[in-house]
């Protein structure tokens, strides 16, 4: 197939304009597509900015990017003009620190963060490598993401990983993960689906409280934002808070699915339970997460008496 | 609302293209092309050119020399699932 010319320069301009260009479908807030949203999650952890273009709005660039890289598929990146691969390299270089060297980045330093594994999740940890390893040379690995997301998989070891011993149990933690994970507690704790691993990470951004009267006050602006209702449906048809929604296991799937630096508000009867939720959206790499102290219980006392008290 | 047509070439002479063009750009090649849904291919290509090259380049070759069966929206290729490289 052939290139026109002036598609051909246009494209050596823009991945000649900057350092580090990615052709990707949609923008980093919200990626079109799963591989250009894996491709964004790996470049945030190593650049805090790089250039974008949205190939669905270009279609003419869209095109012509599979002959001038020999290349069928979007995500592209380009580094200093050279393409450097799609999703699957990117993954693939990331997990074996070549990264670091195609974009130019110094690796950080290795500094070993200091874990602390409960006896149960010692025990945990040491059967879920007993059941996934598959091959010689497989490990567990500990990630903790930009956002905090911790996660806990087996692959083998890459030439930058940390080796991190506690309480008998050896995790690997990458230089990037590793700059977020001092003082993570892993524990095994219940919850709705079984027993789980759970990484407590102190350096994660803690929950933000909100008086009733901030949320009056954010309800008043243009300010977007979720507001969820964590109690049951019983008591959301009795007392309800005007725009909130019930956070049901369908609305939790949505919410899950939106970009984790969403603004969401939590309440509850009294506050507990509403806090319960923020510490479980923390854990699943929300940063912008609120929860109103007293409940829809100090909303009916101190802003609209209309809401029933129960 | 659109329909997907797949063209009249069936799935067993688009193997065979794709076979061919990979011969015609790296002639000593082993290939082997297995078809996964419709438009679907997975393809493994052994020769002694991968050796030495990064992944990326050894990806280029095969895609540059299909890239004419990859072209526009009712391409007999729509995706390579899988491409495996290797020099022997």
């Amino acid at each position: 197939m052939s290139l026109d010319e002036a598609t051909r320069s246009r494209i050596s301009e823009l991945v000649e304009s900057k350092e580090v260009v990615l052709f990707m479908k949609g923008n980093p807030q919200s990626p079109q597509c799963g591989f250009s949203a894996r491709v964004v999650k790996i470049l945030d952890a190593y650049l805090p900015e790089y250039s974008t273009l949205d190939v669905l709005s270009n279609p003419d660039i869209r095109e012509g990017l599979k002959s001038y890289s020999s290349w069928p598929t979007i995500p592209q990146l380009y580094v200093r003009g050279e393409f450097i691969g799609g999703c699957d390299i990117i993954t693939e270089m990331s997990e074996s620190g070549e990264l670091f060297e195609a974009l130019g980045v110094e690796p950080p330093p290795e500094v070993v963060p200091t874990l602390h594994i409960t006896d149960k999740a010692a025990a945990g940890l040491r059967q879920a490598a007993e059941q996934n390893a598959s091959g010689a040379g497989q490990q567990l690995r500990l990630s903790v993401s930009t956002s905090f997301e911790s996660a806990l998989s087996v692959g083998s070891k890459a030439k930058l990983d940390i080796e991190v011993e506690s309480n008998g149990v050896t995790l690997l933690v990458d230089r990037l993960s590793a700059q977020r994970a001092e003082g993570i507690t892993i524990d095994i704790i219940d919850t709705p689906r079984g027993p789980g691993f759970k990484v407590d990470n102190p350096n994660a951004p803690s929950k933000g409280e909100l008086s009733v009267q901030d949320l009056k006050q954010l309800l008043d602006t243009d300010e977007k934002f979720e507001l969820l209702d964590v109690r049951t449906p019983r008591e959301f048809e009795t007392a309800r808070i005007e725009g909130a929604h019930l956070l049901d296991e369908a609305e939790y799937e949505r919410i899950q699915a939106l970009p984790k630096d969403t603004k969401i508000v939590l309440f509850c009867h009294h506050g507990p339970r509403g806090a319960n939720m923020a510490d479980q959206l923390l854990a699943a790499g929300f940063t912008n997460v609120h929860n109103v102290v007293g409940g829809i219980e100090a909303w009916s006392d101190e802003i609209d008496a209309s809401v029933p008290r129960y | 609302m659109a329909i997907h047509v797949t063209g009249g070439s069936g799935a067993s002479e688009v193997v065979e293209a794709i076979r061919g063009s990979i011969l015609e750009a790296i002639p000593n090649a082993e290939v082997r092309v297995s078809t996964g849904g419709p438009g679907h291919f997975e393809i493994r290509v052994e020769s002694p050119v991968f050796e030495g090259q990064r992944r990326v380049q050894q990806q280029q070759l095969v895609y540059g020399a299909i890239a004419h069966l990859m072209a526009g929206s009712d391409a007999p290729v729509h995706a390579v699932d899988r491409l495996e490289c290797v020099s022997p």
